[in-house]
């Protein structure tokens, strides 16, 4: 009977994503029409093949992607706030496509992307080495952490590039855009569809591995090799839509949140709505970000960032909510100490 | 061994006051043509309080805001206080223009941004403390979304405003200590007196705070009542460092643990003068090597964001090894 | 002190139902039970750490919650379980923080006396220039006794003082609980959850169940086969060692 529920809602989801996609292509200031395609106006066509369809494509890898690029950093961290915004991958990237602009002012996408995917490996590793060192894992203390060390790297980035007078350009190529997808320049993001069916493939792998060494060896289960294997994968996601799109802050965050809140933890089986829900919120998303100034547009970086925290705020106030069980046992052991037991 | 210790502090105090002074003089002097003797010393004193005015906020407000969560790796600045400064300065230039008296009246400019900042930023974290139960972590996180937040309106108000009004206010959203006028800077200073001389009784509480909880209710603290207006105190010192000098994000992480690394007592009066006074040293450090070596090649904010970082890691590594 | 009808609820649940008992004053009180039987929660409730939700603690006359937290902290002191501080703290600051109901920050002459006896008493002498993060767990909480005895106060509550110490600083623990209360007339409260101490060091037991009082009375009317039974849900034999009721449970 749940059972049966939870496949309606999937089915429910994917609909509405298909329905929300068609509708997608339509929205723009070139009119093209339904009986145009089908009819085969060339002009038409051309819209569709070289400008819509890749925007289309673009959106949902990246919802799809981040989404789990973001769940994965959850599972393997064991920490709901922990993704490739408050995990430094993201700022790593940046940092990686800064470094080809002053280097490599020709490199092609492909380069780009190795280079940012390289920088992005690198930062996740450093800090998920540093929470691993951390002794007392307190839930918020590991995305603090986080953030400070984005923002350090951050710090470099904008010394770099106030250094090579590339402040300018920097904003333009960071803040996450759809409108300058076409065909020929995007392709890159295709890379995730791989990437996430080997997300699939090794979900419980992700899961073992996050209840710690000791868990996973004992269920014979090469723990670094995993960890490291998985956070290459969300590092691989996030660099290549760095590279295409532009940053996209949040969605790794909040949709495995919210998807876990109408069907529990359970990690098995919700990785399919957790993809879902990410597709759908960008798609969401870009739909306000064409038409809110319409002709214009705006960044969907932005629009994420502003629905984005709201959502993530609303969250972190229903998971303070006394009747949610985890916080209810915290606050009756209640040393209430404000946050002392941290480093206690 | 206990009154060694205290002359220790003491002396302590009395080196930094003096190579604090050193650095200010240095500061003032170097250089000077003496044909233009009297303008430097006009462009240079003014530069000179607001780098006093920022470290005395941003330095107390630390160390408050630290032994208040009893965590020593964390700063105020991640409240979202930055961002929530930029949001004000877009708001106003898009919706007065940029040839508005509002904009271009610096002494206005500082009264709204302190009134604004303090208004918005005590009803809001406030809220948020009551709400999370005074669970400042949580807080934090929060207020790392709302830096999101407000920096996503902020830009985009800036695509949808015209280039000229851009300009303007591209200018007033850098960290700098140019530029400030004198009248800011003696607002500024009545205004810390005004918060220090109000919140002086909770502040001196602090050294009970930091036994926690239980004990401080113990012996006899209203901690909650306390707790609260410190951090409103922390919050409103940070808004007026933010006003005068723009955003800083790192300095306050560096120099309270400097100060505690230096002053090893749990008494906030050495702990907040001192990185109060490291404050001072720092940032009149950075401005002349970025004055006279690096010919403003770089600024200061860049310096201590990269030096702050790599402070902060190694801050993590030792602090668990402990 | 009075405690009566005492009610806590966090959300739907009530984690304290009804309570109500009088502390017996100048004797060594310990409230036991099973893991979630309230009795933190009363502890707290009865020192003012944790609001409660309804009934009534008559204290000198006067309900706690309208003492002036600065008097009743000189006639009530409280050590709890989680005592972590990341202050550079020595040994003697922190008992003269014991002194601050008292004289604020700055001590007397009088303060001094309070602190060096409390430090004397408990044997600190030669670790009270000591940080608190170098001492031991036992030494430690040597420090935080010595705190409460310079808070000079008539009530003493201690929510669980014998976690994680070792055999030998427990019972040594728990003969300190008995000093104070034999020597210097205090009246104390604590938490155990190791009953044979409870039966051993105290004259009173306080057992609580799912948030009710189970039974109040000596240690005598408390320790039975049949009470213990209906507490734990374990089996218990009783054996007489020293006079005293010992349990022993499997």
């Amino acid at each position: 009977m749940e059972q049966k529920k939870q496949n309606l809602i999937s089915i429910g989801l994917f609909v509405a994503l298909i329905i929300l996609s068609f509708i997608s292509i339509f929205i723009g200031v070139l009119d093209i029409s339904l009986s145009g395609i089908l009819s085969g106006d060339y002009y038409q066509l051309k819209i569709l093949f070289a400008s819509r369809l890749p925007r289309l494509l673009a959106i949902l890898c990246t919802g799809v992607g981040m989404s789990i690029a973001g769940l994965i950093m959850q599972q393997l961290c064991m920490n709901k706030f922990v993704s490739p915004t408050t995990g430094a991958t993201i700022s790593s990237a940046q940092l990686g496509v800064l470094i080809t602009l002053i280097l490599m002012p020709s490199a092609t996408i492909l380069e780009k992307t190795a280079v940012a995917f390289t920088t992005s490996i690198i930062g996740t590793w450093i800090f998920v080495y540093f929470t691993q060192k951390l002794k007392f894992k307190d839930t918020i203390m590991v995305p603090l952490i986080g953030i400070m060390f984005g923002s350090v790297i951050g710090g470099f980035t904008n010394y770099f590039a106030y250094k090579y007078n590339l402040l300018q350009s920097l904003s333009t190529t960071f803040v996450g855009e759809f409108s300058l997808i076409i065909r020929g320049r995007y392709e890159i993001v295709f890379l995730i569809v791989p990437l996430v069916i080997i997300a699939y493939i090794y979900a419980n792998h992700f899961n073992i591995v996050g209840m710690g060494e000791s868990f996973a060896t004992n269920l014979g289960v090469n723990h670094n090799l995993i960890l490291f294997g998985g956070l290459s994968i969300a590092a691989l996601i996030t660099a290549s839509v760095v590279v295409t799109v532009g940053t996209i802050s949040y969605i790794g965050l909040i949709v495995p949140n919210m998807v876990a809140m109408f069907r529990g933890d359970k990690i098995r089986g919700s990785m399919l709505d957790i993809s879902l829900v990410g597709a759908l919120f960008v798609l969401i998303c870009d739909m306000i970000a064409r038409l809110v100034i319409f002709p214009y547009e705006l960044p969907i970086d932005l629009v994420i960032g502003v629905i984005g925290s709201i959502l993530f705020i609303g969250l972190m106030f229903k998971k303070l909510n006394p009747h949610s069980k985890p916080l209810k046992a915290k606050q009756k052991k209640e040393t209430q100490a404000i946050g002392g037991e941290v480093n206690a | 061994m206990h009154s060694t210790k205290r002359i220790n502090n003491r002396a302590i105090i009395v080196g930094l006051l003096v190579i604090m002074l050193m650095a200010m003089t240095c500061y003032q002097f170097i250089n000077v043509n003496m044909k233009y003797f009297d303008f430097v010393m006009r462009l240079r004193s003014p530069k000179l309080l607001a780098m006093t005015v920022a470290a005395i906020c941003i330095g107390s407000a630390s160390i408050m805001f630290q032994s208040v969560i009893n965590n020593r790796i964390v700063t105020p600045c991640l409240l979202g206080m930055n961002s929530l400064y930029i949001l004000i300065h877009t708001v106003v230039v898009f919706v007065f223009g940029s040839t508005s008296t509002i904009v271009n009246n610096q002494n206005l400019a500082f009264i709204l941004d302190v009134l604004l900042m303090g208004i918005i930023a005590t009803t809001i974290y406030g809220y948020l403390f009551r709400k999370t139960n005074y669970n400042v972590l949580y807080v934090l996180l929060i207020g790392t979304v709302l830096a999101t937040f407000f920096g996503s309106i902020s830009s985009t108000l800036m695509r949808i405003m015209e280039p000229n009004s851009f300009a303007t206010l591209q200018d007033s959203i850098l960290a700098s200590f140019n530029n400030i006028n004198t009248d800011v800077l003696v607002m500024a200073v009545v205004l810390i007196i005004g918060v220090f001389a109000t919140f002086w009784k909770d502040i001196q509480l602090l050294d009970v705070i930091t036994l926690g909880r239980s004990q401080a209710i113990n012996l006899g603290v209203d901690y909650d009542k306390t707790i609260q207006r410190i951090l409103m105190s922390v919050t409103l010192l940070i808004a007026i460092a933010t006003a005068v000098v723009g955003p800083i994000s790192f300095l306050g992480l560096i120099i309270a643990n400097i100060s505690r690394q230096l002053f090893s007592t749990y008494k906030h009066t050495y702990l907040i003068a001192g990185s109060a006074m490291v404050g001072v040293i720092i940032l009149v450090g950075c401005q002349l090597i970025v004055e006279h070596v690096l010919t403003y090649n770089a600024t200061v904010s860049v310096f201590i964001n990269i030096f702050g970082g790599i402070y902060f890691l190694y801050l993590i590594l030792k602090t668990q090894g402990a | 002190m009075k405690i009566s009808h005492l009610i806590k609820k966090y959300g739907e649940k009530s984690v304290v139902n009804d309570v109500t008992f009088e502390i017996p004053k100048g004797k060594v009180t310990s409230m036991i039970g099973p893991n979630g039987a309230g009795k933190s929660t009363v502890l707290n409730i009865i020192t003012r750490l944790t609001q409660r939700d309804g009934g009534q603690i008559l204290f000198e006359g006067k309900d706690i919650k309208d003492w002036q937290s600065k008097e009743l902290s000189k006639k009530v002191a409280i050590l709890t379980q989680s005592n972590n501080i990341q202050m550079k703290l020595t040994v003697k600051e922190l008992v003269s923080f014991g002194r601050f109901p008292y004289s604020g920050s700055r001590l007397t002459e009088q303060d001094y006396k309070f602190v060096e006896q409390a430090i004397k008493y408990m044997e600190l002498e030669e670790f009270q220039d000591r940080f608190l993060d170098q001492l031991s767990g036992g030494q430690r909480q040597r420090a935080y006794i010595a705190m409460v005895i310079a808070q000079d106060t008539d009530y003493v509550f201690l929510d669980e003082p014998t976690n994680n110490l070792d055999i030998y600083h427990a019972s040594n623990m728990m003969k300190i609980a008995r000093k104070l209360c034999d020597d210097l007339g205090k009246t104390v409260v604590m938490v155990l959850h190791e009953i044979n101490y409870a039966a051993f060091y105290s004259d009173y037991i306080c057992a609580f169940k799912d948030g009710k009082l189970h039974t109040f009375g000596t240690v005598e009317e408390v320790i039975q086969k049949d009470i213990l039974k209906s507490i734990y849900n374990v089996d218990f034999e009783i054996m007489e060692i020293q006079d005293k009721p010992l349990s022993i449970y499997f």
